[in-house]
C-alpha cells in the first residue's frame, strides 16, 4: 500500500479499515485546503470542477437575469426564455439542418419549441431550476442522513432499529412517487420538490454515516475517548462525524447530479417548475410529441442534463480518488 | 441463530414498515386537496348523488376512523375500490403488477449480465483502455436521465430505424388469440422480447452503470486486501485469485447496491411507462394521483413499498450467505 503524498503516516484512520492515528492528522486531512489541494492535482476532480462551476455560474447568471433584470440580458442578447414570440417559428431544427417546418435559421442556433421560444435561451435558462433544487435538495438529505445516521449508529439497540425502520420505510416509497404524492398534497411548486427530493436523500446520507459510524465506532481511538468520559454526543460530532468527511462530500457531490435527475423526472411527467417558466425536464416532455417530425427538440435539454450530472459525477469521482489515502495518486 | 429464523426475523421487522408505508399513504393522500367525489360526478352533481357515493366509499366518516378501518382491511388483504375504474383496487394492482415486475426483472438481468463483467474488467485492467471505456460507459449511464434515454431509443431505433416499437408491452404469457399477428405462445413471446427491448435498455441502463461503478470499486479494493496479498505470496495464480478470493467479498457492496436500486428502479419504472406507453404500476399510480383516487394511490403505493420491502430482505439473506463474518443478530 502506497501512502498519499500529503501524508507522513499510512496509519490514518480516515481509510476506514485502518486503526490508530489520532485527532490532529484526521483534521490535517479533512481541511477544505487539503481537499483543494488534492482536487486540483487531480485530473479527473479538475475537469468535474470545471463543468461544475461552469454550469454554477450560468445558473446564477440565469438566476441573477430572471429575478433582478426581468429577462433584460436575455432579451437583449438572445430571446426571452418565457416569452412567446410575436412571429412564430415553431419547431424550426438546429441551425445547418432541415425539417418540414423550415430550414434552421442563425438567429435560433438551437431551433425553436412548440411555441417558437428560442431552445438555446430556454437550455440555458433551465439551468437555474436544475442547480437550485440539486444543491438544496442535496443540502436537506444531508443535514437529516446525518443526523439520523450518527445518533443510529453510535447507540444502536433499539434507537438503530427505530431510526432504521423509519427511514426504511421513507426509502421503501419509490421516491418519484413519494415527492409527487408529496407535492399534490402539499402544493405543486418547486419548494415541496426540493423539499420532497430532500427527504429522498435523507436515507441515503443515514446509510452511509451510519455504516462509517458502525465502523469507526470500535476503533481504539473511540474505545479511549469512551473510557476517558468523553461525552457521547462530543465523540459523534468530534471524532465520527469529521473522520466521514471524505466519503460524505464524495456522496454528497453525487446527490446534487441524482437529484437535478430526479428534478427533471419530476418536470417530465408534469410535478416540476410549470411552464412557461424554462426547465430542461418540462421541456423534454413537450417535445415527446413532436418526437417524429422534430426529433432534434428532444435532444439538446437531455445533453444539457447529462452534462451537468457528469460534472458532478467525475467531480465526485475525482475526490473520492484524491481524498482516499488508499489510493496512490 | 439459523438462517430461516433471521428470514423470519426479517419479515416480522418488515411489519412495522409496512405499516408505517400505509400510515404515510393515507395521510399523504387524505392532504390532497380537491373532492374525488366532484371528479367522479362532474361539477354539479345533486346532493343526494354525492352523499350517496360519500357513504358507499365511506367518506362520510372521521379521518382517524377511515385510517383504522383502512389499517384493519389491508391486513385482511383487502385494498378497498377504485373510484376511478370503480373496481377494487386489489384487482387493478394485480392487472398491473406483473407489466412492472416484467419490465424490472428485465432491466435488472440486463443491468447485472452486463455490469459484473464490466466491472470486474475494469478492476483488473485499471487504468488500462479496457478500464478507461468501462468507466466512460458506466459514467454516461449514471448521468443520463433514464426517460431522455427512452426518447433518444425511440427516435433512433423505433423512428430511423424502424427495428422495434415505440410503444406497448406484449406479456409473454398472454393468448395468442389475444395478440395481433401472433399464431402461437412461441410468437407471443417473440413479440414480447420485441416490445421489451428498448424499455428495458432505458430502465436499465442506470442499473447497470451504477452496478458496474461499485463493482468496479469493490474489486479494486478487495484486490487490495490483505487476504489477497497472502494468497500471491503463497503463489496463487491470479486469475484464481480474482475468481474466488477478491470476487466473493467484492460482492457485498454489489448487493446492497442492487437492494437500494430497487427502490430507484421501481420509481424509474414510473418515467419509462409514460415514455413507452405501458400500462403498469406506474401509469395506475399516475393515473390514481391525477384523478385523486385516494384508494388506488394508497393500495399502490403500499404494493410498489411492498415490493422493494421483499427485495431489501432477500438482500440482507444474501449479505449473510456471502458473508461468513455476518451474524444473524447474535448479540
Amino acid at each position: 500500500m502506497s501512502t498519499n503524498s500529503a501524508t507522513s503516516d499510512d496509519d490514518t484512520p480516515n481509510g476506514g479499515d485502518e486503526s490508530g492515528g489520532g485527532p490532529d492528522e484526521v483534521e490535517a486531512r479533512v481541511g477544505l485546503r487539503y481537499t483543494l489541494k488534492q482536487v486540483r492535482q487531480d485530473t479527473t476532480a479538475r475537469v468535474g470542477s470545471y463543468i461544475v462551476g461552469f454550469m454554477t455560474l450560468v445558473a446564477i447568471f440565469a438566476a441573477f437575469d430572471y429575478y433582478v433584470l426581468n429577462y433584460a440580458i436575455a432579451e437583449a442578447v438572445l430571446y426571452n426564455p418565457e416569452a412567446d414570440p410575436e412571429q412564430v417559428r415553431r419547431l424550426l431544427p438546429p441551425v445547418g439542418m432541415e425539417n418540414q417546418f423550415g430550414e434552421g435559421v442563425i438567429e435560433h442556433p438551437l431551433g425553436t419549441d412548440h411555441r417558437g421560444r428560442d431552445l438555446l435561451s430556454r437550455t440555458i435558462y433551465g439551468t437555474r431550476i436544475a442547480m437550485t433544487v440539486g444543491f438544496l435538495a442535496t443540502a436537506i438529505g444531508l443535514g437529516g442522513g446525518t443526523v439520523i445516521g450518527a445518533v443510529s449508529g453510535y447507540y444502536g439497540g433499539w434507537i438503530d432499529d427505530v431510526l432504521q425502520r423509519v427511514t426504511e420505510t421513507i426509502y421503501a416509497i419509490p421516491f418519484l412517487v413519494l415527492v409527487i404524492a408529496f407535492m399534490t398534497a402539499f402544493g405543486r411548486n418547486l419548494t415541496f420538490a426540493m423539499i420532497g427530493v430532500g427527504i429522498t436523500a435523507v436515507p441515503v446520507f443515514n446509510r452511509l454515516i451510519r455504516s462509517r459510524v458502525v465502523s469507526i465506532r470500535e476503533e481504539d481511538y473511540i474505545e479511549a475517548a469512551r473510557a476517558a468520559g468523553v461525552k457521547d454526543r462530543n465523540i459523534i460530532f468530534q471524532h465520527i462525524i469529521p473522520n466521514s468527511f471524505a466519503p460524505v462530500l464524495v456522496q454528497a457531490t453525487l446527490q446534487v447530479g441524482v437529484s437535478i435527475l430526479i428534478v427533471a423526472g419530476l418536470s417530465f411527467l408534469g410535478f416540476g417548475a410549470q411552464p412557461p417558466t424554462p426547465s430542461w425536464g418540462q421541456m423534454l416532455s413537450a417535445s415527446r410529441a413532436y418526437m417524429l417530425p422534430a426529433p432534434t427538440f428532444s435532444i439538446f435539454p437531455g445533453i444539457a442534463i447529462l452534462i451537468t450530472v457528469i460534472g458532478f459525477n467525475i467531480l465526485g469521482d475525482g475526490l473520492q480518488d484524491a481524498l482516499d489515502p488508499r489510493i496512490n495518486n | 441463530m439459523s438462517l430461516l429464523r433471521y428470514t423470519l426475523r426479517r419479515f416480522a421487522q418488515a411489519i412495522p414498515v409496512l405499516i408505517g408505508i400505509v400510515t404515510i399513504t393515507f395521510f399523504l393522500a387524505n392532504q390532497i386537496p380537491g373532492d374525488p367525489v366532484e371528479i367522479m360526478l362532474g361539477p354539479t352533481p345533486g346532493q343526494e348523488q354525492v352523499e350517496a357515493i360519500r357513504a358507499q366509499y365511506g367518506l362520510d366518516r372521521p379521518l382517524y376512523q377511515r385510517y383504522l378501518s383502512y389499517l384493519t382491511s389491508v391486513a385482511t388483504g383487502d385494498l378497498g375500490l377504485s373510484i376511478y375504474y370503480d373496481r377494487p383496487v386489489l384487482e387493478m394492482i394485480m392487472l398491473r403488477l406483473p407489466v412492472t415486475l416484467l419490465l424490472m426483472l428485465s432491466a435488472f438481468a440486463f443491468a447485472i449480465v452486463t455490469a459484473i463483467p464490466l466491472g470486474v474488467i475494469s478492476a483488473k485492467r485499471r487504468n488500462e483502455p479496457a478500464d478507461h471505456i468501462s468507466r466512460i460507459i458506466s459514467l454516461i449511464g449514471v448521468s443520463t436521465p433514464s426517460f431522455w434515454i427512452g426518447l433518444v431509443l425511440i427516435i433512433v431505433f423505433a423512428f430511423y430505424l424502424g427495428w422495434f416499437p415505440a410503444r406497448g408491452l406484449v406479456l409473454p404469457w398472454a393468448d395468442p388469440t389475444d395478440v395481433r399477428g401472433a399464431a402461437t405462445q412461441i410468437e407471443v413471446i417473440r413479440q414480447s422480447a420485441h416490445h421489451l427491448f428498448l424499455p428495458m435498455i432505458g430502465l436499465g441502463t442506470l442499473q447497470m452503470a451504477q452496478i458496474t461503478r461499485i463493482e468496479r470499486s469493490s474489486m479494486v479494493d478487495s484486490l487490495q486486501g490483505e487476504y489477497v496479498k497472502l494468497a500471491r505470496a503463497y503463489g496463487v495464480p491470479e486469475s484464481t485469485i480474482v475468481r474466488k478470493h477478491a470476487f466473493q467479498v467484492a460482492q457485498l457492496p454489489v448487493i446492497t447496491i442492487i437492494g437500494l436500486g430497487l427502490s430507484t428502479a421501481l420509481g424509474g419504472a414510473v418515467l419509462t411507462e409514460t415514455v413507452f406507453g405501458i400500462q403498469g404500476m406506474g401509469r395506475l399510480i399516475i393515473t390514481a394521483i391525477q384523478n385523486q383516487d385516494y384508494q388506488l394511490i394508497m393500495g399502490t403505493t403500499l404494493v410498489f413499498g411492498f415490493v422493494y420491502v421483499i427485495g431489501v430482505i432477500i438482500t440482507d439473506i444474501m449479505y449473510g450467505y456471502l458473508d461468513p463474518r455476518v451474524t444473524y443478530g447474535d448479540e
